[in-house]
């Protein structure tokens, strides 16, 4: 018989996981059998709370929506406004967001199996691959679906994690395996993501965001961009983030597209260096057959948001 | 803890796969919520808690404890933006409409409370709906429905009377869709579907042995694709059914299988209907009968049309040999294209001591109740088949469908009324589609401009099926110059196609209008004008004079356009048949003192009840809601099923018929009844009052001239003449991240007078949003290996929401059937036939980049422009 936990600490949540119950929080993700340990109780999963030290602390079971509403942000406001349905933003939380699913027809089709299902292989290899990555790390061809790690690695922000041995912090890039294909994320099942916090954010960053995508809502991204440019006092770009979704296993930073930015000058047009970084991206990618296109989509998303990002 | 369910505190279950939306309906009886997509992604399923709209069909049912709940019964009927969906039509089948006010009421709540009393902009609108999509298209009156309740236009009821005689009943919930209507009691059924493209099954049980099971293979025990039924099982609750399902083992033989359009093709290909008899019993596609064709391998055809077709053939070889400018020759292609109505197919069944009663959603309810009755072998009296209200079709729900097949024999064995209903990922699987095509045209122009050879080759690509009319179709277009069309099927092991919203057409259009856009390039002449010299149809000259005098197309850019987003316009014409039904039938009662018009006819979403309201008031001269509409029910007298645009050329002269036959039978009673003229509503009432019981029945009267070709199978006839279109699309391109946007449209169209306006237009709007999405969307992927389908949710196949569709105007050249009672025809499927086409003829005019594969997707896009 199948039950819900329904715990109002952090200790309690955890003992209902290493009884093998399931962590929910925004429940977005349809539940699969067995037993579950709702979060919406646990105090220390919930609010954003900027610290002394001008960091902010996001609790895991914040919403989407409330993301979308963080002045402080901007970039990674932008990405969560932009993401799913209203109603979507309204009930999926960060925590379920960066530890969602890998989205696949293959892996979700009773018909396959595949290295992710327990099976061998990868069957969208061998079959349909459009929307799959573009830099391939073997085996799983699906790219990560978050679209706030993206933005979250854009920011540097690092992950507050629990588990039975304690609580530990590590950075975003590292809550994700590029190389092990079998997993969404490196947490273990007894261990929960506790809040995400971001580093001060700094006025006057030029940020832009960017789907690219058929529809104009509501669509998973073909390619996902995210840049954020900190001015020098003189207005220059002092330093750049730069971050893609939708092209690997894991959402990239695109250190030789950063170097390339600092000192450029906004409201003119990105220099010969930027293109140049960008000509070495293209070069590092190493699309299947089928996502050949999103090498060039990769490129024309991140002119488009280093476009905007530098625009008068 | 309870939840407050409209005010009402209620129990909540505690349970780790309930979800909300079962709950809300199955739980509390609260069926305005509608369960379409299961994904949370189309909205259908939204209610409030605690004030913000929430998608219930994701929300795990034990969340909704401590919470307040509305749903859009809870809404009343009050709230203005109900009233603005009614009054504006921003509907048509009505089953994404409880998802969409639930939604839009909270959003001109806090617009009103925010901006007072103000008109949002559409891309605001657009924002607030994103998590809402309507299949029927439906987004023009949607769009103003929202920004005129913000307004404040509808703070009290108005005083005319919404379009849609249903549309109080659809904007509150009221309005009972088939899976609503399962007695207390039912089973549920499952499907259990292959999963091999082709082997041949040995046996098929259930776990436990027990669980009442069903077959559903044909005869020769062989799937022919993944995701065909081969049986199914019935429980008493869903999640057992779902269960059971899951555990059925089923033994195949596999066959060696085929499943890509060249492979199959090529002479060593594993035949997909080795025998004659496996030929003559593939299922077809096409609206009407399928003609007997030869056969080589796995491809049927040619099926040809031919006006001296060899001049035509020795005309293009020696112009392409002598390398003529002015021939055109190019392939053009598009993608499987889905119905997918939002109200899944399906079917509660109930063996009963009446007979068998179906609650099932069926464009058909009369011909269905003969079906039912064949194959059950049933006294058709003991059939009776329900549709109050059909959450689209576009084709798709027409005759014995699986669910029907497993309901009826799983309810028989089960000895309890079994509802099955399709998945998602069933209605995206199989329950029909309109087939790839992959059309090879030619176009020659002579010296002086004039065409003189056209030829058309065209491969539907319908999976098992067979019956592609895309070629066919073109012979009917511009004039009379010598010309070959041939069609062929191409079979593979992939799942069936049925008729779509104007079988052949789209295709068709795609590749012709494009290819006639071409020529009048090479020629250096307007487009509009080319076809008004190529196009004898004077219906469509007089759209196109419209059309060229309309701002989109005199204010259009010129001349090669620079920058990354650039605006293009662009044309395309469209034709299709005159069908209706001769044996339509309307029945006219007098009960209680009042007038019920019946008949076994169904509202799809284009709004028949006020057709046959309207045209029976109009005909007696009786003021708005002088009749009550009872349609939906087999028992009636015959009605026309609804495909193939003839509910409304067929019914309403059945309706006028009646009307004229009840005029005479009160004047007969009371002579101060005149013969003609509006009757005097004291007259009338004491007529009927001293008629009580009465009952008249109006028939099809004949057209003038008869039709064209009389009573085909199946109460079908095709009319003279046919009805046109004209669209004008304008789309802007952002040729860097390869996006078109379809911007604004004019849909020109010619079916004669128009019986009912605002439905009308609200239709052929729909029409241009279903264009759209075929043009630049939507596309049914399956896996190259195996043939299954991968877009099998509504993630993944893509149909377009409120920000992806053009502001549309509608015309009506209501000329041209005047030897048509009624003087109108239908308009469903003529208004679509051209959108795609002209998407694509404005996407070249903007880029110079000629599209050739649907959908226009962002990687052909890229990858064309540069």
């Amino acid at each position: 018989m199948s039950t819900i936990v329904r715990p109002d600490s952090l200790g309690g949540a955890l003992a209902a996981l290493a009884e093998g119950a399931r962590p929910r929080a925004g429940g977005v993700e349809q539940a699969a059998p067995g037993a579950v340990v709702d979060l919406t109780g646990v105090a220390d999963l919930r609010g954003i709370g900027p610290n002394a030290d001008g960091t902010v602390r996001i609790g895991a079971m914040t919403t989407v929506a409330a993301l979308a509403g963080l002045d402080s942000h901007p970039a990674l406001a932008l990405t969560a406004g932009a993401l799913g349905t209203p109603q979507i933003r309204g009930t999926a939380t960060v925590g379920g967001n960066l530890l969602q699913r890998t989205r696949c027809a293959y892996l979700r089709s009773p018909v396959f199996s595949c290295a992710r299902s327990g099976g061998m292989g990868c069957p969208s290899r061998e079959g349909d691959h459009l929307h799959g990555v573009v830099f391939d790390s073997g085996v799983c061809a699906a790219p990560h679906p978050s679209s706030l790690a993206v933005a979250l690695l854009a920011h540097d922000a690092r992950v507050e994690v629990v588990g039975p041995s304690g609580a530990r912090t590590l950075p975003i890039a590292d809550l994700y395996d590029a190389v092990d294909p079998v997993r969404d994320h490196r947490l273990s099942p007894d261990e929960i993501l506790v809040a995400v916090t971001l580093p001060a954010g700094i006025p006057g960053d030029r940020v832009a965001h960017r789907r690219a995508a058929g529809r104009s809502r509501a669509e998973w991204p073909l390619v996902e961009a995210v840049v954020r440019l900190s001015p020098n006092p003189d207005g220059t770009v002092e330093r750049a983030a730069v971050a893609v979704g939708a092209v690997a296993r894991v959402p990239l930073r695109l250190p030789e597209v950063e170097t390339a930015l600092v000192g450029a000058v906004p409201g003119a047009p990105p220099g010969p260096e930027v293109d140049a970084a960008l000509a070495e991206v293209v070069a590092r990618c190493s699309p299947l057959p089928g996502s050949r296109y999103k090498v060039e989509l990769v490129r024309a998303t991140l002119t488009d948001v280093i476009g905007r990002a530098l625009s008068p | 803890m309870d939840a407050h369910v409209n005010g009402h505190p209620t129990p909540v279950p505690d349970s780790t796969t309930a979800t909300a939306a079962a709950h809300l309906r199955d739980g509390l009886g609260l069926t305005g919520t509608k369960i379409a997509c299961g994904t949370g992604v189309c909205g259908a399923c939204t209610v409030l808690v605690d004030g913000s709209p929430t998608v219930s069909c994701l929300l795990p049912a034990d969340r909704l404890a401590g919470r307040t709940v509305t749903t859009v019964e809870g809404l009343g009927g009050d709230h203005p933006v109900q009233r603005a969906f009614a009054a504006h039509d921003g509907l048509q089948c009505g089953f994404c409409t409880p998802g969409f006010v639930v939604e839009a009421s909270v959003f001109v709540d806090t617009w009103r409370a925010e901006h007072g009393d103000t008109r949002p902009d559409r891309e605001t609108i657009a924002d607030a709906l994103a998590g809402h999509l309507c299949r029927c298209g439906a987004y023009e009156g949607i769009a103003a429905a929202v920004a005129a309740a913000c307004a404040g236009e509808f703070d009290t009821e108005p005083e005319e009377a919404p379009p849609r005689l249903d549309a109080l009943d659809k904007v509150t919930g009221r309005a009972r869709y088939s899976a609503d209507l399962a007695p207390p009691g039912s089973w549920e059924g499952v499907i259990v579907r292959s999963t091999l493209p082709h082997a041949r099954v040995r046996s098929v049980r259930a776990a436990d042995g027990r669980t009442p099971l069903v077959e559903l293979l044909p005869p020769d025990r062989t799937v022919r694709y993944v995701g065909q039924p081969i049986a199914a099982v019935a429980a008493p609750t869903p999640e057992a059914a779902r269960t059971a399902a899951a555990t059925v083992a089923v033994d195949y033989d596999p066959l060696p299988a085929v499943v890509g359009f060249d492979a199959a093709r090529s002479p060593d290909a594993p035949l997909v209907h080795p025998t004659k008899a496996d030929r003559a019993a593939a299922p077809a596609y096409g609206e009407a009968p399928t003609p007997p064709l030869p056969w080589t391998g796995n491809v049927r055809g040619p099926g040809v049309l031919s006006w001296r077709g060899p001049t035509a053939v020795a005309r293009l070889r020696s112009a392409s040999a002598a390398g003529d400018p002015l021939l055109v020759a190019e392939e053009y292609t598009t993608a499987t294209h889905l119905h997918s109505p939002l109200e899944p197919h399906v079917c509660v069944a109930h063996w009963h001591e009446d007979g068998l009663r179906l609650f099932v959603s069926t464009q058909s309810v009369s011909k269905l109740a003969d079906q039912v009755a064949s194959r059950w072998d049933l006294d058709r009296d003991r059939v009776h088949v329900v549709t109050e209200h059909v959450g689209g079709g576009f084709g798709a729900k027409n005759g014995i469908s699986s669910d029907i097949r497993a309901a009826v024999e799983l309810s028989r064995v089960a000895g309890a009324p079994v509802r099955v209903s399709f998945t998602r990922a069933e209605e995206l699987t199989d329950a029909g589609n309109r087939p790839g095509t992959r059309t090879r045209v030619a176009l020659l122009a002579d010296r002086d401009g004039d065409l003189a050879a056209m030829s058309v080759d065209s491969h539907g690509d319908g999976g098992v099926s067979v019956g592609s009319s895309t070629a066919t179709l073109a012979f009917l277009m511009y004039g009379r110059a010598p010309r070959r069309v041939r069609d062929f099927d191409v079979v593979t092991h992939r799942p069936p196609g049925l008729p779509m919203r104007g079988p052949g057409g789209p295709p068709m259009a795609w590749a012709l209008e494009q290819a006639v856009d071409e020529m009048a390039r090479r020629l250096g002449e307007d487009p509009l004008s080319l076809r008004l010299r190529w196009d004898g149809n004077v219906k469509r000259r007089a759209l196109y004079e419209r059309a060229a005098r309309t701002d989109l197309w005199r204010d259009r850019p010129r001349g090669p356009r620079t920058g990354r987003f650039r605006r293009g316009v662009g044309v395309a014409a469209a034709n299709w048949l005159y069908l209706y039904g001769p044996r339509a039938r309307v029945e006219l009662v007098v009960e209680n003192g009042a007038l019920v018009a019946r008949a076994a006819t169904q509202d799809l979403g284009t709004g028949i009840r006020a057709v046959l309201a309207d045209t029976i008031t109009d005909r007696l001269g009786l003021p708005g809601g002088g009749v009550r509409v009872e349609i939906g029910r087999s028992s009636s007298v015959h009605g026309t099923g609804s495909y193939g645009s003839r509910t409304t050329a067929s019914m309403g002269p059945a309706a006028a018929d009646a009307a004229d036959r009840l005029r005479s039978a009160l004047r007969d009673r009371d002579p101060r009844v005149p013969e003609r003229g509006p009757i005097d509503e004291h007259v009338l009432k004491e007529a009927l009052a001293a008629a009580e019981g009465l009952s008249v029945v109006g028939g099809r009267v004949r057209d003038r001239w008869g039709p064209l070709i009389p009573a085909m199978a199946d109460d079908l006839a095709i009319g003279r003449g046919m009805s046109g279109a004209v669209h004008v699309m304008e789309v802007e391109v952002d040729t860097l991240l390869g996006r078109v946007r379809a911007t604004r449209c004019w849909a020109g169209i010619a079916a004669g007078r128009i019986y009912s306006e605002r439905q009308a237009r609200n239709q052929c709007e729909g029409a241009v949003v279903q264009g759209v999405g075929q043009a630049l969307f939507e596309e049914r992927r399956h896996d190259p290996n195996t043939g299954a389908v991968l877009t099998d949710d509504l993630e993944d196949y893509r149909i377009p929401g409120l920000g992806d569709v053009p502001e549309t105007e509608v015309y009506f050249h209501r000329e041209g059937f005047e030897h048509v009672p009624g003087g109108g025809v239908g308009l469903g499927e003529v208004s679509v036939v051209g959108v795609a086409a002209a998407v694509g003829n404005a996407v070249f005019d903007a880029t110079g980049w000629r599209p050739r594969d649907l959908p226009l997707r962002p990687d052909r896009l890229i990858e064309g422009i540069r």
